[in-house]
């Protein structure tokens, strides 16, 4: 019993991680059509604000205002000086982003070298939950990122921002004709998905080793989640994290860390194959 | 009072370095309705999307109330006073009616729609519905309700009636009559030339791109079948 809610809670706690780290991938492919190969980057940057704001003394929660400023500048700096040529490119974005990602990881790597950081813990202990004692952060984040999903899905559902969004994603020219500026609501966008990708590297930066090259783990699982849950959907991304994550989970425990992202790789190999659009799809 | 609306001068355009539409003038009045007719594929459709600014222009002027807008981006020809109701992709299938008619206001009560739903009550019975469930002639009903209510003073319409039932033609051709008696604008393109004849006062024939006719007289109906079916 007690293993089966241990691992229980492991799946939810690995699907909701990379849930959240896969969510801004989705969002700018899924809306703008933007396969950002730097995806993983704003994860590394929000991971290295956390070691900055440590670094200089502060609490861990300055962390996430400072990792959503830099990632708004990158971000839009991005868009502006690459992406927004790009859209309805998306071969085009696939190399130039690639290409941004490198510069950030190199300038990043000029600053801080290619050393480990170490991040602080924040909240070190258990909490008891269904006889199992479970550790405290973990599950702190899952409730955050629940909410952040709840969240950002009201927002895009409700308000007339994310409705201007999703009449920009259908009708992008009927929706110039009635006074959208797409422009500047694709930027929004942008900024918004790798805001997201950055505060994701802020909340697993206690958890993960912090280096330049980080990022791209993460950009990969994001892509194997979107290409088994399908792109477009939030329970695509959902169903996606979880099969990726339990998975991984799975076999990893049964074997070891190499089969677990084995079995990862063969399972998105055979979605591309047999399954191209991915378990949920947007006709 | 005879103001000019619209001033479309040797205009040229098309999708990149194919020019499909070729030294084209017209004027739109206020209070005036200035109409496009001719074959498929003539370049109608081209000339409204060069208009309404979703294409850039070749060469040649567009000026609109005194003002080149030549280098406005279509969002802002929206806030001078001008509205588009395209061909193709005409509502937004995804959103309901009722946000395909409030989404670009700040307040999304319906008070600017009550006139025109007199006329099509269909569209407010179906307002919390998805607009793509509607039929083609309702979607047009849509996208011309939603363009006839925004405050503008040129109002661009690309074969509003297209599957649309006769008895609804009519009505549109009564509220645009009415608007046009309020000094509005209009630049129509369509291929009925009796719902063309309630409405026009200037028409434009066009046949590959160019102008081959234009008459101001009211009954041209005749003169323009002879000609299409040459």
């Amino acid at each position: 019993m007690e293993v089966f809610v241990t691992f229980l809670l492991n799946l939810i706690y690995i699907s909701a991680t990379l849930a959240l780290i896969a969510l801004g991938l989705a969002m700018v492919f899924g809306l703008l059509g933007v396969m950002n190969m730097a995806h993983g980057e704003f994860v590394m940057l929000g991971a290295y604000s956390v070691y900055v704001v440590q670094l200089a003394g502060q609490h861990f929660l300055w962390a996430i205002p400072v990792a959503i400023v830099i990632c708004v500048m990158v971000g839009w700096l991005m868009e502006w000086l690459v992406v927004r040529h790009l859209y309805s490119r998306p071969f085009d974005t696939l190399l130039a982003t690639w290409g941004v990602a490198i510069l950030i990881r190199k300038g990043v790597e000029v600053i801080f070298t290619r050393d480990y950081k170490s991040v602080n813990q924040v909240m070190p202990g258990t909490i008891d939950l269904l006889g199992v004692s479970y550790p405290a952060y973990r599950l702190l984040l899952v409730a955050l990122i629940i909410v952040l999903f709840v969240a950002l899905f009201t927002w895009y559902q409700k308000s007339k921002a994310g409705l201007k969004i999703r009449a920009m994603v259908q009708g992008p020219e009927l929706a110039a004709a009635v006074g959208i500026d797409t422009a500047r609501l694709s930027r929004l966008t942008f900024i918004i998905g790798v805001s997201t990708a950055g505060l994701a590297g802020v909340l697993l930066a206690p958890l993960v080793r912090v280096e330049p090259y980080i990022g791209l783990d993460y950009l990969m699982s994001s892509f194997f989640i979107l290409i088994v849950g399908g792109l477009g959907t939030l329970e695509g991304l959902l169903i996606g994290s979880t099969v990726i994550g339990g998975t991984d989970a799975i076999v990893s425990t049964v074997f070891d860390k190499t089969a677990g992202y084995m079995s990862v790789l063969l399972i998105s190999i055979l979605f591309l194959w047999l399954r191209p659009d991915g378990i949920f799809y947007r006709r | 009072m005879d103001r000019t609306i619209l001033e479309v001068q040797n205009l040229s355009g098309g999708y990149g370095d194919l020019i499909i539409v070729r030294n084209i003038s017209l004027s739109v009045y206020n209070g005036n309705t200035v109409s496009i007719t001719g074959r498929n594929g003539v370049g109608k459709t081209t000339l409204m999307r060069l208009i309404s600014g979703s294409l850039p222009l070749t060469s040649g002027k567009v000026n609109f109330l005194g003002n080149s807008i030549a280098e406005v981006p279509e969002h802002k020809r929206f806030n001078l006073g001008m509205s588009y109701a395209p061909q193709e992709r005409i509502v937004f299938d995804n959103l309901s009616v009722k946000d395909n008619l409030t989404l670009h206001y700040l307040e999304t009560d319906l008070d600017r729609y009550s006139n025109l739903f007199e006329n099509f009550p269909r569209l407010r019975e179906r307002l919390g519905q998805r607009a793509g469930t509607l039929s083609g002639g309702e979607k047009k009903l849509l996208s011309f309700t939603r363009a006839i209510a925004e405050p503008s003073n040129l109002v661009l319409l690309d074969e509003p009636t297209e599957g649309v039932q006769s008895d609804n033609i009519e009505l549109m051709a009564q509220v645009i009559c009415s608007q046009k008696s309020q000094g509005r604008g209009f630049l129509v393109v369509d291929q009925n030339l009796t719902f063309l004849e309630s409405i026009t006062d200037t028409i434009h024939l066009l046949d590959h791109g160019e102008q081959v006719y234009k008459t101001d007289n009211k009954r041209f109906r005749g003169e323009i079948e002879t000609r299409i079916s040459i």
